[in-house]
């Protein structure tokens, strides 16, 4: 790999030993796939919580306040947990804080959601935002142009602190047209809700071997952002997508030969109603109706979202524990809008947490005996990992019904009629 | 019996094959406090993974897997080598961070050639791939 002088003396530890670690693991991935250099990122996007302590101090040993921007995936909120009197380990809180202020002493921000374009810190079309999250790197590079190469949370951790990347997968043009075009069979979309979406993109990210650049034809023009979003964050949960152009919605996809670069697919995977039915019945994992723990934002909930939740919960007492995953921004938002109010009335959380990976009602590890062991979502991605990562049951199904099943504490959610 | 292949993570090691024929993720498939498959309904579920040679298609999942990795290799649970069709690079980045021998794109069909319960060392630096043992 060619490296500029600068990087020269990153990689021989000569500005700090944390960039020599991380310069040497970005080279070492970037030769993995060929590539020719390392390029400048925009801003980085990093996981603290998530990373291993040993990993943390390794990449972040002897390095100065960053002069690019870094944000946070959200944060397991371990001291919070002990506050509920939850039966948490106390070196969990006490890595936390350590973690914490270093992350303060490197003038990081403190965003902790998954969903930070929903705040305002977004990138423009083209810009390199190496970031770990799935999530969000199917989001950002799907959603507003912006490139984001498939990569894991350690190294986006070395991206950040050392502002560069290998020059690789999909920050290169010629691997963002989509290799794998989706037409829909036969169903009509006019009454599909955001779980629709999350079941189509679930299955979608199936079918694509690796992460290869996919086309979704056949759905309506300008889809609206939460539909866009769910179904391209579902796809990075049953496999690998990274980068989805869904056509006539999403801004490298204004036509179905634009997404394609003008060439020709080399798979067409076709989905229809026995598809959605199939990964539907899939996502719900469970023998009996007995419903523990609800949870909502995976992605992490947006405005609109729990606008509907608390309309549904206003006068309401919950059954089970419900948890809305969501940027501490954005519930602020919802606090002064009046639904954060409604929703606590009633018995549920706001928390800048992964519903998903670090849900405090559903990791034995955090809840101990408090475990539920049943929990009902309307994302796909959630039940995905509600099901693997806490081994609990799990009802997929639409919010309706899930705001239905916190309230009654039973599953009456129902296959949808695929028209 | 020697297979080529290409290097993901350099290193040595060998062990016992495990051998399935579909993606993987750290992140979700693999319990890094004991080793296992957690997934209900995986052809593998229950296996573990900890000293195996693991082979399998391709990466998959969240990019939090590499986090896994390191957990499950701090606690003794990580495989000891990866043989995959194609990786990708949260798959590479969890196997070069953790040290775990690796390599992709093998130039002979490994699912014809190794089997669960095989004896299976590989050279990942040197690229290559050797069944020693049924």
């Amino acid at each position: 790999m060619r490296l500029t002088d600068e990087e020269k003396r990153m990689l021989n530890g000569e500005v700090a030993p944390g960039i020599q670690k991380a310069m040497e693991l970005l080279v070492k991935l970037g030769d993995s796939f060929d590539a020719e250099k390392l390029v400048p990122i925009a801003y980085g996007h990093i996981s603290y919580d998530l990373c291993p302590e040993a990993f943390w101090n390794l990449m972040t040993e002897g390095v100065s306040p960053t002069p690019h921007r870094v944000t946070t995936h959200p944060s397991s909120q371990p001291g919070t947990f002990k506050a509920w009197g939850l039966p948490i380990e106390d070196h969990w809180v006490e890595e936390h804080e350590r973690k914490l202020k270093r992350f303060k002493e490197l003038g990081w921000l403190r965003t902790e959601t998954c969903a930070e374009y929903l705040i305002g810190i977004m990138p423009k079309k083209g810009d390199i935002v190496p970031m770990g999250g799935s999530c969000m790197q199917v989001a950002n590079n799907s959603l507003f142009g912006a490139r984001v190469d498939r990569m894991g949370v350690l190294v986006s951790l070395a991206a950040a602190v050392s502002g560069r990347c290998p020059l690789m997968g999909l920050l290169l043009q010629e691997n963002r047209y989509a290799s794998h075009l989706v037409e829909l069979d036969d169903l009509d979309v006019a009454d599909w809700t955001i779980s629709h979406y999350h079941c189509l993109g679930y299955y979608i990210g199936d079918q694509i071997p690796g992460f290869k650049p996919v086309a979704v034809n056949g759905l309506p023009p300008d889809l609206s952002f939460d539909f866009t979003r769910a179904l391209v964050i579902s796809m990075p949960t049953s496999g690998a997508v990274t980068l989805a152009h869904v056509v006539g919605s999403t801004p490298e996809a204004p036509t179905l030969e634009a997404a394609l670069g003008n060439g020709k697919p080399e798979q067409v995977v076709r989905v229809g109603k026995k598809e959605m039915s199939e990964t539907w019945e899939r996502l719900n994992v469970w023998d009996d109706d007995i419903v523990e723990h609800v949870s909502f934002g995976c992605p992490h909930a947006t405005i609109d979202e729990i606008g509907r939740i608390s309309a549904l919960l206003e006068g309401k007492k919950l059954k089970t524990s419900l948890l809305i995953g969501a940027s501490p921004s954005v519930e602020a938002l919802a606090r002064h809008q009046g639904y954060a109010g409604i929703i606590e009335k009633a018995g549920g959380h706001f928390l800048p947490v992964c519903p998903s990976i670090g849900n405090p009602f559903t990791r034995r590890d955090i809840a101990g005996h408090k475990q539920a062991k049943s929990a009902a979502t309307s994302s796909a991605r959630n039940a995905h990992y509600l099901a693997t990562v806490s081994g609990v049951k799990v009802f997929f199904g639409t919010e309706e019904e899930c705001v239905e099943a916190a309230i009654t504490g039973r599953w009456k959610g129902e296959m949808p009629k695929w028209k | 019996m020697e297979i080529k292949a290409h290097m993901v993570s350099a290193g040595k090691a060998e062990g016992q094959a495990l051998v399935y024929k579909g993606p993987f993720s750290f992140m979700g498939d693999l319990d890094p406090n004991t080793g296992r498959i957690p997934v209900p309904r995986h052809l593998l579920e229950g296996e573990n993974l900890a000293n195996k040679v693991f082979v399998f298609t391709r990466g998959k999942g969240s990019s939090g897997g590499d986090c896994i990795a390191w957990m499950a290799k701090e606690n003794g649970n990580a495989p000891s080598a990866i043989i995959c069709l194609e990786s990708e690079p949260v798959l590479s980045g969890a196997a070069i961070t953790t040290g775990i021998p690796t390599v992709d794109r093998p130039d002979k069909d490994i699912f014809e050639m190794i089997h669960t319960g095989d004896y299976v060392k590989v050279d990942a630096t040197a690229g290559i791939i050797e069944i020693v043992g049924k």
